[in-house]
């Protein structure tokens, strides 16, 4: 390990001046805010060590009076142990575990969740704790009950976007993004479509399944769509129909089941979702709404689009042949069916009577 | 045929129907039930209903049920064709009366039996070959089996159906062909069940025969002709070997062209069954 020549000195004199967890923080920034400080790897590599000190006492940790030491334990002393790790991936695999110390609940959640099963598979980009919340800087981000501050909300899709960088980029594009950008509280960042910590592989057939519901999540909260003018039928329309009522049959009862009926994502797009006003994308424009059938049946024509009913209730207005066929069968079902049921209880009345009849007839004429 | 020595005492059973009604009905009951049972889970998906769910699975999921619903429905339509041809058959070639076409005295037979069973009337209606109630559950049959195999086919072809119709005929033509089924599942469970199994079991339908005493109550008009020796005019030999020599391969051509359209009604587009593999 390169050192400055100073350290040695320098800790002993912090060590006897400043009391507390905050002084050993300060005993380690003596060294460690000065540039050129690095820690050599076994693999060859090495990396800067300089905490940036302002940076810190900014930070959430900083700012609570964590010490280094809580979590680079084994540092207390000077000149430190030996660096076992072989590159600095290895030393961030080895030492993530540290935060379970405060934040069990997170820690439980993100061992199930999609990163840590890539790393498990092999792939150790995959994210863990500090990757996406740097200790040494991160600020607050949650308020009252854990709830996300708007700074927060802002920073998930930067934060997604150091390794989904491409995907963010889209996001970006999109009605939902754009409006994020513009401050808007209603539209979901990442997290509130893959979850935080514990986040589902979004490229599993249950996933696929359950997708709708994630979307029907905020597409049917009526108070939160009544701003923006969109209908909250959506999701029960989509289950009344025939691609709908598949996936949400699988859903319940096969939720592992592949399946090619589409889920809204497949038609409206996954994070380059476009508002309905968008030209280019927008599914209220016939030539949009027909190359997206075409996704799934390329000889389909001009009016094929109209069998599906675009989230609409029939009235007499919108789909009118539906609307009559419906009220059609809802009036002669019961009709005719009540007919029959009449003319059959009086027939089977009329059958015992007579019967009856022909008995006391009998009786008498004995 | 009216000389005293010929009048033997009347047979105790008469023919009702033949051994080709009775193997039309019996595949009409497995076309009938298995369309039924494949069909009303699928229509009522959205009901959340864990014994119709159960039922989809126990055929075998979804999919297969799709499958099933789609093999049922290919047995209804060549049994179909082969009803019209066997009809034919009996119209042109053995000329037999028209007996199973509705007439005003059906109506009037209706009102009547209404009337008595409200003590309005002294009697029943004295009925013919077919009465009145089975004339409503044949010709219902046929409305039926019109509406669903068309409704079926645009069903079953929607990418085909929406190159010569209007795309909402498609949701239109599934709302009518759940509620047709819902319809006739219904009608079968009231009108057939009690006319023919709950007020008496007429087992005529599987033995072909019905007794003396059934034909009275039933068919007394019938039992009447019979009885008079009018119920089956003789024919000329001669003239029934014509017209079956015509009828043969006129219709052996019809039933080719039928089965034809059966074929492409299945095969017609391959997108709606197969279309493109899931998503990875």
């Amino acid at each position: 390990m390169k050192h400055p020549p100073f350290a040695a000195p320098l800790l002993l004199v912090s060590a006897l001046l400043l009391p507390g967890s905050a002084a050993r923080a300060q005993e380690c920034l003596d060294c460690h805010s000065q540039p050129g400080s690095s820690v050599s790897f076994k693999g060859g590599s090495s990396k800067d060590v300089t905490v940036d000190p302002k940076a810190w006492a900014e930070s959430v940790h900083g700012s609570a009076g964590l010490s280094c030491t809580d979590c680079h334990a084994g540092h207390e002393s000077y000149p430190h142990p030996e660096v076992k790790a072989d590159s600095e991936r290895d030393y961030t695999l080895n030492h993530y575990t540290t935060c379970e110390q405060c934040h069990d609940e997170q820690f439980k959640k993100q061992l199930d969740g999609v990163h840590m099963k890539v790393i498990a598979s092999g792939n150790k980009k995959a994210a863990v704790c500090s990757d996406c919340h740097n200790p040494h800087v991160q600020k607050k981000i949650t308020g009252e009950g854990g709830k996300l501050l708007p700074e927060g909300r802002l920073a998930v899709p930067r934060t997604c976007a150091r390794c989904h960088a491409a995907i963010q980029a889209e996001y970006r594009q999109s009605v939902h993004g754009e409006a994020l950008v513009d401050g808007n509280p209603d539209v979901p960042t990442c997290i509130d479509c893959h979850g935080v910590h514990n986040i589902p592989d979004p490229r599993t057939a249950e996933f696929r399944l359950q997708s709708p519901r994630i979307c029907a999540d905020c597409h049917t909260d009526r108070r939160k769509m009544a701003k923006y003018k969109l209908s909250t039928q959506v999701l029960r329309t989509y289950v009344a129909d025939f691609h709908g009522s598949t996936v949400t049959l699988f859903q319940r009862r096969h939720p592992d089941q592949v399946t090619n009926k589409p889920v809204c994502y497949d038609c409206h797009g996954v994070h380059n979702i476009a508002g309905k006003n968008d030209p280019r994308k927008s599914l209220l424009v016939k030539a949009n709404l027909l190359a997206t059938c075409r996704k799934c049946h390329p000889d389909a024509t001009e009016n094929f689009p109209d069998s599906w009913l675009s989230h609409y209730i029939p009235t007499r207005d919108r789909a009118p042949a539906v609307y009559w066929a419906r009220l059609a069968y809802q009036i002669l079902i019961p009709s005719v069916v009540g007919g029959m049921v009449l003319f059959v209880a009086s027939d089977f009345v009329r059958r015992q009577v007579d019967r009856r009849r022909r008995r006391l007839d009998h009786v008498e004429h004995v | 045929m009216s000389s005293p020595d010929r009048l033997a005492p009347p047979p105790p059973v008469y023919d009702r129907f033949t051994r080709s009604d009775r193997i039309q009905h019996l595949v009409m009951i497995a076309s009938f039930l298995l369309l039924a049972l494949t069909g009303l889970p699928q229509k009522f998906i959205y009901a959340n209903n864990r014994y119709l769910d159960d039922l989809i699975d126990a055929m075998g999921g979804l999919e297969m049920v799709r499958v099933l619903h789609r093999w049922a429905a290919t047995a209804l339509m060549l049994v179909t064709v082969y009803h019209l041809l066997a009809v034919a058959h009996r119209v042109l070639v053995r000329r037999v009366s028209l007996s199973m076409l509705p007439r005003y005295q059906d109506v009037l037979d209706g009102l009547q039996a209404v009337r008595y069973n409200l003590g309005l009337a002294k009697e029943r209606p004295r009925t013919d070959r077919y009465t009145w109630e089975e004339k409503v559950e044949y010709w219902s049959l046929v409305w039926g089996t019109v509406v669903m195999i068309a409704t079926g086919f645009m069903l079953w072809n929607p990418v085909a159906t929406a190159r010569f119709m209007p795309g909402q005929w498609i949701p239109a033509a599934q709302v009518i062909h759940g509620g047709e089924a819902l319809l006739a599942i219904l009608a079968v469970l009231v009108w057939h069940f009690y006319s023919v199994h709950l007020r008496h079991f007429n087992r005529a339908m599987f033995t072909g025969l019905m007794t003396e005493e059934e034909m009275g109550h039933e068919h007394p008009l019938e039992l009447e002709r019979i009885k008079a020796g009018a119920a089956h005019p003789p024919q000329d030999p001669a003239a029934l070997a014509r017209r079956r020599k015509i009828f043969l391969p006129v219709s052996g051509v019809i039933a080719l062209l039928l089965l034809a359209g059966i074929y492409w009604f299945v095969t017609f587009e391959q997108t709606a069954i197969a279309t493109v593999p899931p998503p990875r």
